[in-house]
């Protein structure tokens, strides 16, 4: 089942439920698609592990990633380019983007509201349900709820994105398959897909799940460990 | 319970409730400002206290007051904070109050930078106030190891009645990992009533308590630093941690490295070992008290030629290395301090250019 998205997909998500890794994967998964995509960094709340650490390894690839002017690249500083209103206007085939963590994250979107008005556009909630607050479908709920007050835009969409990182097994994705479908049975938001690790693929059934899987490549690692190599898998 | 993914700010906030303290004082300030945002919404549904302070200057009068009263506190901040703090680090010391403070470092000095850094060493181990006194400093490796570390930390500021800190870098407080608690261990101070200015009828006690630094009369301020120095000298006998890594090899180098500066120097120690390069390492745990014995001993090793103290400062460890090592053996240093973090390439590197 291919992941079929396309138009502007805004991805939020609580803190740390892995929004960065999957719109770098997703942006990836849909060059190779044979799609026009670019990418914009709207994390103004945290510091540490974003897009724009990505940037290069991307731009191989021709994925153009939107990023605050340079000299403010490392600041955790509030500053929201005016180019991205701009690819919202003027759309790519795929405009990505990926937004901070919680409603304070997704703060950015409302300022965006008119840039953002009467276009059709994907607003996708990731869900680990192995991270604190979003273990519950209440949970899940209330986060989802937060981010549409702040952001103005309703969620239109889920993405499940189980996993313990290096801890991942089989069993936590299909334990996290069956969280994110009563959720989407609960809130009848659509399971958009859900993502697994590359090095977990093997062992997967893939017919398990009823939504696309989106392969996940890690890029955001720490600097003890090797990211995934993008460019050798272009061709 | 199982495993959960957690930043480290996240897990350490965690872990400050489930050693059973309810009682949080902090000021935001990136790289450890999840803690805050963590407690914030935790601590109420557990029924404990988070208040932001104007400044953490009044954090560290929070801490004192009801450390004083009895109360198990603690405080999150990152290095300009601690420098901020620092003098009421000073006076919850000289009160034998515990406490527990943990430090996220960035990069300075001054405002610096928001990146990770290990540049606080001096200031965490040698005093970062004034006075004759002494941190019990712990330094954790991973977000499982910050989780133990805070959890121990207030048994062992009890057990000293002394300040801990917990001094990881931003990398710690920023990356995710899987974690697991230990069973709620909820309690209060065992000993506070020895201390404690919490009522002589409360604790059924004609013996008043009295919390002060001041000592006028030289005699008796003499008196009061002997007595806390042996406070000192026993935590060198009884709370020195490390591990040692790829020690029984026959190294030519041995490394010592601490915080998540130590994970690179392994996938560096496990990079040389796959060339036929041994390399060692200890990894100190405790910072204070330093494992000088771990040290001296594994760079005693007939193999071995040299030691590298490899640390993202600008060399502040290696004169504690320098001085376990006893001029028996060359010490070098290798550490970058702008928030990049070495690579395990540039371990490699600086490791075979001082052989």
């Amino acid at each position: 089942m291919e992941i079929d998205l396309d138009g502007i997909v805004i991805i939020v998500g609580n803190y740390g439920s892995g929004k960065t890794e999957i719109s770098i994967n997703l942006a990836v998964n849909r060059k190779r698609a044979g799609l026009e995509v670019r990418i914009a960094d709207l994390d103004l709340v945290n510091p540490y592990f974003r897009t724009r650490e990505a940037k290069a390894r991307l731009a191989e690839l021709g994925i153009e990633v939107v990023v605050p002017p340079n000299q403010y690249m490392q600041a955790d500083l509030p500053i929201l380019s005016p180019v991205v209103a701009g690819m919202i206007r003027q759309p790519s085939q795929l405009t990505l983007l990926d937004t901070g963590g919680n409603g304070v994250g997704a703060n950015v979107l409302a300022a965006l509201g008119d840039a953002l008005s009467g276009r059709k556009i994907h607003v996708l909630q990731v869900i680990n349900p192995f991270r604190p607050f979003t273990e519950t479908v209440g949970g899940c709920l209330k986060i989802r709820d937060e981010i549409e007050r702040a952001s103005r835009l309703s969620v239109s969409g889920i993405i499940g994105n189980a996993n313990l990182i290096d801890e991942t097994t089989v069993e936590d994705i299909y334990t996290g398959y069956d969280f994110v479908s009563g959720l989407s049975m609960e809130s009848r938001l659509p399971l958009k897909f859900v993502t697994v690790a590359a090095e977990l693929m093997p062992e997967i059934d893939i017919k398990h799940f009823t939504c696309p899987v989106l392969l996940i490549e890690r890029q955001l690692v720490p600097p003890w460990k090797r990211s995934f190599s993008l460019a050798s898998k272009t061709e | 319970m199982g495993k959960i993914l957690m930043k480290g700010n996240e897990a350490m906030g965690e872990a400050a409730i489930r050693a059973g303290c309810l009682n949080y004082f902090a000021y935001p300030i990136t790289p450890q400002s999840e803690v805050a945002e963590y407690l914030s919404r935790r601590m109420p549904e557990v029924g404990g206290v988070f208040l932001q302070g104007e400044s953490e200057v009044a954090v560290s009068y929070m801490l004192f007051g009801a450390s004083a009263c009895g109360a198990r506190v603690f405080t999150t901040s990152s290095s300009p904070g601690i420098s901020l703090m620092s003098e009421g680090i000073s006076y919850i010391a000289g009160a034998q109050c515990p406490a527990v403070f943990v430090n996220i470092m960035r990069g300075g000095p001054g405002l610096g930078g928001i990146l990770p850094s290990q540049a606080d060493y001096f200031q965490a181990t040698k005093g970062g106030g004034h006075g004759d006194y002494r941190l019990l400093v712990m330094a954790p490796a991973s977000v499982q190891e910050a989780v133990e570390m805070v959890m121990l930390a207030f048994p062992l500021a009890e057990k000293y009645r002394n300040p801990v800190m917990l001094l990881g870098d931003g990398l710690i407080g920023q990356m995710m990992e899987p974690v697991e608690f230990p069973d709620h261990l909820k309690s209060e101070p065992t000993n506070k009533d020895e201390w404690a200015t919490n009522g002589m009828d409360t604790r059924g006690s004609d013996k008043r308590n009295l919390v002060k630094t001041l000592f006028l009369n030289a005699g008796k301020l003499n008196e009061h630093n002997l007595m806390l120095k042996a406070k000192y000298d026993r935590m060198k006998r009884e709370e020195i941690r490390y591990e040692l890594y790829n020690i029984e090899s026959d190294y030519k180098t041995l490394i010592v490295s601490y915080g998540t500066m130590s994970r690179v120097c392994k996938t560096a120690i496990d990079n040389m070992k796959n060339e036929g390069l041994e390399v060692g390492m200890v990894r100190p745990q405790t910072l204070f008290p330093f494992p000088e014995n771990a040290v001296y001993e594994a760079a005693s090793k007939e193999s071995c030629k040299i030691v590298v103290s490899i640390e993202m400062s600008m060399g502040q460890m290696v004169e504690d290395v320098e001085r376990c090592v006893k001029g028996k053996l060359p010490v070098k240093w290798y550490g970058k301090c702008g928030g990049d973090v070495p690579t395990p390439e540039e371990v490699v590197e600086a490791v075979k250019s001082f052989l």
